[in-house]
């Protein structure tokens, strides 16, 4: 048995497209809904690509949603915690920096002066994330790291992200990554693993965990959400624009997390996958996932929560965590939203059209990054008090 | 034991396209920061035993992006603002400049790397995160070397001063280079102090080279360095 502090999740916070709250989220995606819809302001732009995952909870027309979408998730998280933010580490990614039209004209926003003012309030360590996609997972596992390791007591963890401009839509539109408008339900842009897949929608989101130890959890008579057991990165070196096509990056971050978890793979119970619905992504993903479990990839449910809140970047891998969290304690496994008709190649244990209870206690999720980080971080039913 | 092995600065991109022809032809659609952090990081990575199992921690420059991009970014908000973004499109090499994470992922390709790494995005002070985050690496023996670099530039907005910056660290005591000295990494401290920064993901370390050229064994951060929360102070043993 490992010598090592052990790490619970107490607190945590969501915006998302489902709502602002993890209840909102959790409760969104057992009901199998999607929060992605046309966004009224992108096709008054004239643009092609007007669906997205928005946060209403923030206004758009607020220059400071950036800041704002973060605090509320790092304050409701807090919060569940009753936790102050005394012995707090603040490991966070801000995601890219936002170019946007304000009341005034160009508004370009930084995303490290956003996290620098979000972390005045934290005594530290202060460590911002910088692995696009896989950024809100690797904070949650940094985060872990640094409790672990005796370096701080707690951290809020996780990540911010505001995509929903012109800028970035264009952008990734141009890269062949986003859903572009072809006359569908703005609700059915992204649908993960299914034969109709055409690209994600890009989302606005934010996502927030406080760990701490167990022993802190316990002294302050906290609830434990969670347990935080495993964490690995990996990088794929293949190629900036996609993955290779055996998942093999992907598969060697999730071996790390194992390893670092002291589990064998047989003790994973639910998969939270990354399932951008990107084509090259979800093959690569369900490759990696099949050979991980060998003669079990069967008989390992699949779930991926981007067909329902979109691709919030900075923020996705922790709101996923955050529904593996939600899934550890009830044991529930929500639907990939928008997966009907699973493509070659992308078959797996997939839990459509309504959640499975399978009394799950661990589960895996992951993220991959472009440009080909990869972060997994294994959580653990929680054994309160 | 952690021991800074190489360092490296790069502020010349025309001598790199001049002198090195092959690396120029897998970094000349990148922005100037990560060439930068890419030539510097050529140039340390000569001296390590495996550069395909490095520990890779690398900072995202706190002034992102390139001027075609920002031009870029003014034709579409005030496309938008006329409702005629319709017809436009963005050059994919354009959107690489907006990318936070893209000199890591260029040194994995082109060095084969699947080892850890951690990515510091483009916030005043996260040098010093890095350099915690190879001391945390190598003295827990998750790895025997480790790169940390770093590009930036002055402005992104128009052409400018870029700076380059690569550290190599290891394990085993082997001479620094330049200075063929025995440098060792000991400890990175922190008292809480509110100063004014000077947002730069290069500038700080390339200070902290100067200061070990110098012979400096205790590095304390210039306030502007900092993440303008905490004093810094870098203990270094040289022999």
């Amino acid at each position: 048995m490992s010598d090592k502090r052990r790490v619970v999740i107490t607190g945590m916070g969501a915006l998302s497209a489902l709502g602002a709250s993890t209840r909102e989220l959790w409760e969104g995606l057992l009901a199998n809904r999607s929060g992605v819809r046309q966004v009224q302001r992108l096709v008054a732009s004239g643009i092609t690509v007007t669906t997205g995952g928005e946060v209403d909870a923030v206004s758009p027309e607020n220059v400071e949603r950036d800041h704002e979408i973060a605090n509320r998730a790092i304050d409701d998280a807090l919060a569940e915690s009753k936790r102050d933010v005394a012995a707090c580490g603040f490991i966070w990614s801000t995601g890219l920096d936002t170019f946007q039209m304000g009341v005034d004209g160009f508004v370009h926003r930084s995303a490290g002066r956003c996290f620098s003012n979000l972390a005045s309030r934290f005594p530290g360590p202060r460590r911002m994330i910088a692995a696009a996609c896989a950024s809100g997972t690797q904070a949650v596992g940094e985060a872990f790291r640094l409790i672990q390791n005796d370096r701080v007591e707690a951290c809020v963890a996780g990540g911010s992200s505001v995509m929903l401009t012109p800028f970035y839509l264009i952008g990734f539109a141009g890269l062949q990554a986003v859903a572009v408008d072809n006359g569908d339900d703005p609700s059915l842009a992204c649908r993960p693993f299914d034969k109709k897949r055409k690209g994600f929608a890009l989302a606005d989101g934010a996502g927030a965990m406080v760990l701490e130890t167990l022993e802190s959890a316990r002294e302050r008579d906290a609830t434990v959400l969670a347990e935080v057991v495993g964490f690995g990165v990996s990088q794929d070196a293949f190629d900036l624009n996609r993955p290779c096509d055996d998942g093999a990056g992907a598969e060697l971050c999730m071996r790390r997390a194992l390893a670092d978890a002291e589990l064998m793979v047989e003790q994973i119970d639910a998969v939270n996958a990354h399932a951008t619905a990107t084509y090259s992504g979800d093959l690569a993903e369900a490759a990696a996932l099949r050979k991980l479990f060998a003669n079990r990839w069967q008989d390992v449910p699949v779930s991926g929560s981007k067909g329902a809140i979109g691709h919030a970047m900075a923020a996705a891998g922790v709101l996923e965590a955050i529904v593996a969290a939600q899934t550890c304690a009830t044991g529930i496994v929500p639907p990939t939203v928008n997966l009907h008709d699973v493509d070659d190649g992308c078959e797996l244990d997939h839990v459509i059209g309504e959640p499975r209870d399978v009394n799950a206690e661990t589960v895996l999720s992951v993220s991959f990054g472009m440009g080909g980080q990869n972060a997994a971080v294994i959580l653990k039913r929680g054994l309160n008090g | 034991m952690v021991y800074l092995v190489a360092a490296a600065q790069q502020d010349d991109l025309a001598r790199v396209r001049e002198k090195k022809p092959e690396l120029w032809r897998h970094v000349r659609r990148y922005n100037k920061p990560v060439q930068l952090a890419l030539a510097a990081a050529d140039e340390v990575m000569r001296f390590a035993n495996d550069p395909a199992t490095a520990a890779v921690i690398s900072l995202a420059p706190c002034q992102p992006g390139s001027a075609d991009l920002y031009s870029w970014g003014h034709v579409v908000t005030s496309g938008m603002a006329s409702g005629t973004l319709g017809n436009l499109r963005m050059n994919p090499t354009q959107t690489l400049h907006a990318v936070d994470n893209l000199a890591m992922s260029a040194f994995a390709i082109a060095h084969r790397n699947h080892a850890y790494c951690l990515g510091l995005g483009g916030a005043a002070g996260q040098a010093w995160c890095g350099i915690e985050a190879v001391l945390e690496r190598l003295l827990s023996g998750l790895e025997e070397e480790a790169l940390l670099m770093a590009g930036d530039q002055d402005a992104a907005e128009h052409d400018s001063r870029g700076l380059g910056v690569a550290l190599l660290f290891s394990t085993r005591a082997k001479p620094f280079q330049p200075s063929n000295r025995i440098v060792r990494l000991v400890s990175v401290s922190r008292s809480p102090a509110i100063v004014d920064v000077v947002p730069h993901a290069a500038n700080g370390l390339t200070a902290l080279l100067s200061s070990i050229a110098n012979g400096v064994v205790s590095y304390f951060v210039p306030p502007a360095h900092t993440d303008g929360f905490s004093t810094v102070t870098i203990t270094l043993e040289i022999s």
